[in-house]
């Protein structure tokens, strides 16, 4: 385990050799100086699911990349998501937008409810964050993107994204690490002194919208708070942090593989290497990962794949120096297109049989979301306790069973799994909670002491005691 | 007063009437009799006629009654209260409703009516006043001799409303006489006598430092200065009232009683059927039980089919849930059958309706209406899109930014079909930093000498020159007049440039990038506050709505001169700016960001077909296929002006040599040509486009293309497919084309249900590969058809079509499809999805836009004219 000092000159070193530099990072760790450890919480989605029969195999299965870890994780079985199925079996959408939210859609790019990471934030920091913090943080490797609820896994009060997704590395890095230029760059202080009383003005006029004599109503009043934040952001940035040394290490390399639309052309999936997706969620995981370590991030979500992707993976799949499987999915498919994708293996599941291949791609995610909370266990803080025991993580996905063949299968036994939050849920155990994940979120909202819950309002809670420590 | 005939007010009216081509026309949906309402907080009627309490009676939160102090000073009638001796009439302790509400919008509209005593009161005599003392107050109205003294406090006058506004009535000032004054956020204040405008003003400051003073009439605390006479009626509103709303509440005359506005009120109550039984049917049953599926005989989707029954009996007794069939199948779960079992809630709401007496209060439930139960209307405020930034900078300041910003400034997502939706213009840092480099970008590109001097001759820097340049500049780049704090703070601004040596140049160059970051410049900011209800829309916030709505881009200025005039509410005007914006360019350029979103037309650049399906395809195709469709669609609707259903049936279309040949067509010329295609077996009307058929994907999907049909022109709603069945659609083969894999599923016991009803939809476009080129016979050499048939949603029985050309005139022909357009554009126009409740105003919109000939122009026209644009529903 690392020491929790962290390096001036730390640099990350993404997976292929990509050598990942940061600016100075006194400024960037402002926020750190806190001498207790801040409330964390963050979302981390994969996609297609684990189906529950393969839950039951504890860390023989395809949990066994989280065996690691399994002191510092609550597995929680036969959580039920049945309230976000909308009519119909195809619940990807619907599974995916219950992750973390507990409720069905409202509308293509909206949730029907915050996300549990968001409850916490506005309960523990009625006020916002320290300066230098990015209030949500958004990232994820996904490619089908014909509708946001999909991929985002982060949403405010209104069921609105909480900020824009981050997909490409550099992207990431630049909305974390990245120094604001403003005009020419020039170092000339009175144009600095200008531009600040600028943005100063700037910022008066967005806080009359946002106060109490707005005459913009309550959404478009958050809304405009929204900009406020990104523009109090943007002044520390341009003006609080020192200018970055050219001799710094500099920006990741470019994405090697798809993004925006050529990710998802018409639906019908896409090739992809193996090698080159598993170097693009480590990067994005070593960015993710160092920017809660820089105390830059508190809130958010990570996705790995979107909920019902579609990619003809090809390549060798190996764990802890034994091969598990090779991936080759249209050939194995012998089908192109959308009937070619991995996809079709959760289609195919068969409780009696052996599921061959969905298991070594649902192995293989678990494998990359434990590498993501490793990171995160690499760093004590001041309570002696690593990041990932400190902070809360909650691992979810789209659905318990992919065959789309019974919506109250395919919704219920939806994977969970929760750290244990500096102590305030039980870790090292496997748990049949046998409860709504509504129920679980709102227990998990209480004893982060957050007062306010997710669903209707008018529902009676039935907390989950069993998930607290 | 008795009766309006009698009236000395029914007398004036009259005499109004006789003059009435000296005022503001009337809003044809006025009707005279009827007062506004919205933003009302007090009013007086004076209907009692006895007792010391003149009664608040505007509904408006907590009465605001008061109190008479000599009730042997006032004579007492019903409908008027004669002040004949001096007294005070007041409000026992603070008036805190009407300082709170006014402090919060900035706004206030003051009215009365009355008649003096005497012409020669002074002091000025109070009429009506908001004052503890004769030196402080946040408004009053009075008489000074033979001119009305208008007192009003804001930041920039004295605590006392001075100086105040004086104002000569064309009659005596001891005639009946209807006064109102109107003050609006910027300051513009107006003064109405009798329904004419006779003063207007900037009265600058806010009303931030209003406090709590009592109301009173007659006089004020410390009764130096009453007044005497009869008022009829008094009211105070928190927002200003548009001309020809004070028109309107003239014409209702002084002797108004408010119990007629609150019965009007109270009569619309709510409607359990259509707010939630009809959202609960449509959403839980029709699926089986609708005029096509009919299930066990028995059509939900009617009252008539709903009573009667199924092939069982009847359904619903009227008054008895226990003893109904529908309850009973629902409680047990039975129904739906093979879907989840209806919530406790929802069985609950079910047998109160039943019990109730199963009242059916529309005609037929529409599940195009009831799509997304959990959509309720909401007010976000717009942030512009990457176009509309574009315009509104080319607009305000002449540079083209189109290129930076497209670079620069993150995508907008689409949501919900369009890239403008509200909800989702989010901003995050990527926008902040955007807009603070392109604001730079723009301010290096300007000659902002040259500028300013548009604005001012004088390039001096102290506080008197600047002061009407900002105010000018903030006013034009921000459109509308700029707010009291806006001024300040832009002033501050211009300070701290100054004090730092910058000069002339400089200042307006640090004041333009500022102003370019500002919310007013970002959003469509608009007063979303009031009393709950819908309000009208200020004349330059109707002026940005109507801009953005036809154009993309800012009022220009004609359109902000007709907003300074307050002239928009003028219908004959707002018509002649509707027809005038639409003659040009930028009207055009509009429509065709709508049909390139509501088609996702963004798609094509992503086109990457299976290269050993299609090994010969360029994809310089994909472009030219937009460019199509664009053409197309800009010939129908602007070159042609014809109906927009004509897109589906229309005999030619544009296409480069390139996608000519991939279409089949003989290639002509060099670059985009129109073809005439009524001679041309199959191809005709935009579902033929190669744009539109690549939805399909390389197979060119039955099920997609259908899904794409019934969703987006026919309005029909269909759920997932039901559990335990294999989705999987096996491939083509010799023998078995896509048409006999789609009749599998169609016929299915199992699937039928609902393929029925869109697989067929796209049996019309067989012929058309997953790139749209036409053939007649598949890979494997299966022949291929185009007949087919369309259950039109709603309708019991499908009507089937011999070929491609008839299938879309089918759809052409349909009031659905017509319906369907006006939705999608509607959608695009108010940057929203549309909700159950605004279905009263779909249905007068369309209306309107088929009397105008169902035309693009038409629609929009409609559009902008319905109550969706010309008022905001406020929040408390």
């Amino acid at each position: 385990m690392k020491n929790s000092r962290i390096s001036r000159r730390t640099v990350l070193r993404g997976a292929g050799g990509v050598v990942v530099g940061l600016p100075l990072l006194e400024e960037m760790t402002a926020a750190s100086a806190e001498s207790s450890v801040p409330v964390r919480a963050f979302n981390v989605f994969f996609g297609l699911g684990i189906p529950a029969p393969l839950q039951t195999e504890k860390f023989n299965g395809v949990l066994e990349p989280l065996k690691p870890l399994r002191k510092k994780l609550l597995i929680m079985r036969n959580v039920d998501q049945v309230r976000c199925d909308e009519d119909g079996i195809n619940a990807h959408f619907d599974g995916s937008s219950g992750a973390f939210t507990a409720e069905p859609p409202n509308g293509d790019a909206r949730a029907g409810g915050p996300s549990i990471d968001q409850v916490i934030r506005h309960a523990r920091y009625p006020d916002g964050q320290p300066a230098g913090v990015v209030p949500t943080l958004i990232g994820g490797t996904f490619f089908r993107r014909s509708r946001l609820c999909r991929y985002v896994h982060s949403y405010n009060q209104d069921g609105t994204v909480a900020a824009t997704i981050q997909e490409r590395p550099r992207e990431l890095f630049d909305r974390v690490f990245g120094k604001v230029l403003l005009s020419d760059a020039s170092p000339d202080e009175r144009r600095q002194r200008l531009q600040r009383s600028m943005l100063d003005s700037v910022v008066g006029q967005y806080l009359y919208y946002t106060g109490a004599n707005s005459p913009l109503g309550a959404q478009s009043r958050a809304r405009v708070a929204d900009h406020l934040d990104r523009i109090r952001e943007f002044e520390q940035r341009a003006f609080e942090m020192k200018e970055r040394n050219p001799n710094e290490p500099q920006l990741p390399a470019r994405s090697r593989i798809a993004h925006g639309g050529y990710a998802d052309p018409g639906g019908e999936g896409i090739d992809m290497n193996l090698g080159r997706l598993t170097a693009e969620w480590r990067l994005m995981a070593d960015l993710y990962a160092m920017a809660i370590e820089l105390d830059r991030v508190r809130f958010g979500s990570l996705t790995f794949l979107a909920a019902g992707e579609r990619l003809r993976i090809k390549g060798d799949y190996g764990y802890n120096g034994r091969k598990i499987f090779e991936f080759d999915d249209s050939g194995q498919r012998n089908a192109s297109g959308a009937k070619g994708c991995s996809h079709e293996w959760w289609h195919d599941f068969d409780p009696e049989g052996t599921n061959e291949q969905l298991r070594a791609h649902a192995h293989m995610k678990m494998r990359e979301v434990g590498y993501f909370l490793k990171r995160l266990d690499q760093t004590k803080e001041a309570n002696g306790k690593t990041i990932l025991e400190n902070s809360l993580i909650t691992v979810s996905t789209e659905s318990g069973d992919g065959r789309h063949s019974d919506p109250q299968r395919e919704l219920s036994g939806v994977f969970h799994a929760v750290t244990g939050a500096n102590g305030r849920f039980k870790t090292g155990k496997i748990l049949d909670v046998k409860a709504e994940g509504l129920d679980v979120y709102n227990t998990m909202l209480e004893t982060m002491g957050a007062s306010s819950r997710l669903g209707p309002p008018d529902r009676e809670h039935r907390p989950v005691n069993s998930i607290r420590a | 007063m008795n009766t309006a005939s009698s009236s000395p007010a029914a007398r004036i009216v009259g005499f109004w009437m006789v003059c009435a081509s000296t005022l503001q026309p009337v809003h044809a949906s006025d009707t005279a009799g009827t007062r506004v309402h919205n933003g009302l907080l007090a009013l007086y009627d004076f209907a009692s006629p006895s007792g010391e309490i003149v009664a608040d009676r505007s509904g408006a939160g907590k009465p605001l009654d008061l109190e008479i102090a000599d009730p042997l000073a006032v004579r007492r009638r019903e409908g008027s209260l004669e002040v004949h001796c001096e007294t005070l009439i007041r409000s026992p302790g603070r008036a805190a409703k009407i300082a709170e509400a006014v402090r919060l919008s900035g706004e206030i509209t003051i009215e009365a009516w009355f008649q003096a005593s005497m012409g020669n009161q002074r002091g000025p005599a109070r009429i009506v006043t908001m004052s503890p003392r004769g030196y402080q107050r946040n408004f009053t109205l009075g008489q000074d001799g033979d001119r009305f003294d208008i007192r009003f406090r804001t930041t920039r006058t004295g605590t006392n409303g001075l100086p105040s506004l004086s104002v000569r009535p064309k009659h005596s000032t001891a005639d009946l006489t209807h006064l109102v004054y109107t003050r609006d956020r910027t300051g513009r204040t107006r003064v109405f006598v009798n329904g004419e405008r006779v003063l207007e003003e900037i009265v600058a400051g806010s009303t931030e430092g209003w406090e709590q003073f009592p109301f009173a009439l007659a006089s004020e605390l410390g009764g130096d200065s009453p007044w005497l006479g009869t008022f009829y009626l008094v009211a105070i509103y928190s927002r200003d009232l548009l001309a020809r709303e004070v028109e309107q509440n003239f014409r209702a005359g002084a002797d108004y009683r408010a119990d007629v506005l609150l019965s009007e009120e109270s009569s619309t109550g709510g409607d359990l059927f259509a707010a939630k039984i009809a959202p609960l049917i449509s959403r839980k049953c029709l699926e089986c039980h609708d005029s096509s599926s009919k299930s066990g005989g028995l059509d939900l989707s009617h009252k008539e089919g709903a009573f009667a029954g199924g092939t069982r009996g009847k359904v619903l007794a009227p008054g008895d849930a226990a003893g109904s069939r529908l309850i009973e199948l629902t409680d047990k779960g039975a129904m739906p059958l093979g879907r989840p079992p209806l919530l406790n809630a929802e069985k609950a709401l079910l047998r109160k309706w039943v019990d109730d007496g199963a009242a059916w209060t529309i005609d037929k439930i529409d599940p195009a209406v009831h799509a997304e139960p959990k959509r309720v209307s909401e007010t976000w405020v717009q942030r512009l899109t990457v176009p509309e930034y574009v315009e509104t900078v080319r607009a305000a300041l002449g540079i083209d930014i189109s290129s930076e910003a497209a670079e620069i400034l993150p995508e907008d997502k689409r949501a919900d079909g369009f890239k403008n939706t509200a909800y989702n213009l989010n901003v995050d840092l990527g926008h902040v930093g955007a807009y603070a480099r392109l604001a730079q970008i723009i301010v290096s590109r300007m000659n902002v000498t040259e500028f300013a001097r548009g604005y001012s001759d004088s390039q001096a820097l102290d506080d008197d020159e600047l002061e009407p340049l900002i105010s000018k500049v903030g006013s034009q780049l921000l459109r509308s007049p700029l707010e009291e704090e806006e001024l300040s703070m832009y002033k501050g601004l211009s300070s701290s440039v100054i004090s730092a040596g910058g000069d002339f140049e400089q200042v307006v160059s640090y004041l333009v990038e500022a102003i370019l970051q500002s919310p007013r410049f970002l959003y469509r900011v608009e007063n979303q506050r009031g009393d709950g209800t819908a309000w009208p829309v200020g004349e330059y916030e109707l002026a940005s709505r109507l801009s953005y709505i036809l154009w993309g881009a800012p009022p220009d200025s004609e359109l902000r001169a007709a907003a300074d005039a307050g002239e928009l509410h003028n219908s004959a005007s707002f018509e002649r700016h509707i027809r005038r914006m639409l003659d040009d360019p930028r009207a055009i350029e509009r429509s065709s960001q709508f049909i390139d979103e509501w088609l996702d037309l963004d798609r094509l650049n992503n086109l990457q077909p299976n290269k050993e399906m299609f090994p010969e395809w360029d994809p310089r195709i994909a472009a030219d296929m937009r460019t199509e469709t664009l053409a197309f669609f800009q010939d129908i609707v602007w070159k042609q002006q014809r109906p927009l259903t004509d897109l589906l049936n229309a005999q030619f279309t544009y296409a480069t040599p390139r996608l000519a040949a991939h279409y089949g067509l003989e290639p002509k010329g060099d670059g985009l040509e129109r073809y005439d295609l009524s001679l041309t077996s199959g191809r005709g009307g935009l579902l033929t486009h190669g744009s539109v058929l690549t939805i399909g994907g390389d197979e060119g999907s039955m099920v997609t293309r259908g899904l794409f049909v019934l969703d987006e022109l026919l309005l029909g709603e269909v759920g997932s497919p039901p559990p335990g069945l294999d989705t999987t659609p096996p491939p083509t083969s010799p023998g078995r084309s896509n048409r006999a894999i789609s009749m599998g599923r169609v016929e299915s016991p199992a699937c039928g249900g609902c393929h029925s009803k869109f697989e067929p939809l796209a049996f019309g476009l067989e012929r058309f590969d997953g790139l749209g080129a036409y053939r007649e016979a598949d890979e494997h050499g299966n022949e291929l058809r185009q007949d087919g048939e369309i259950l039109f949603p709603g309708e019991a029985e499908p009507v089937s079509y011999k070929s491609a050309a008839a299938m879309m005139d089918l759809l052409a022909s349909s009031s659905r499809v017509q319906q369907a357009l006006t939705r999608k554009v509607m959608q695009f126009a108010l940057g929203r999805p549309l909700v159950a409740d605004d279905e009263p105003a779909i249905a007068t919109i369309h209306d309107m836009a088929r009397e105008g000939g169902g035309t693009y122009a038409s629609l929009i026209t409609a559009i902008v004219k319905s109550d969706l644009v010309q008022t905001t529903r406020t929040e408390f």
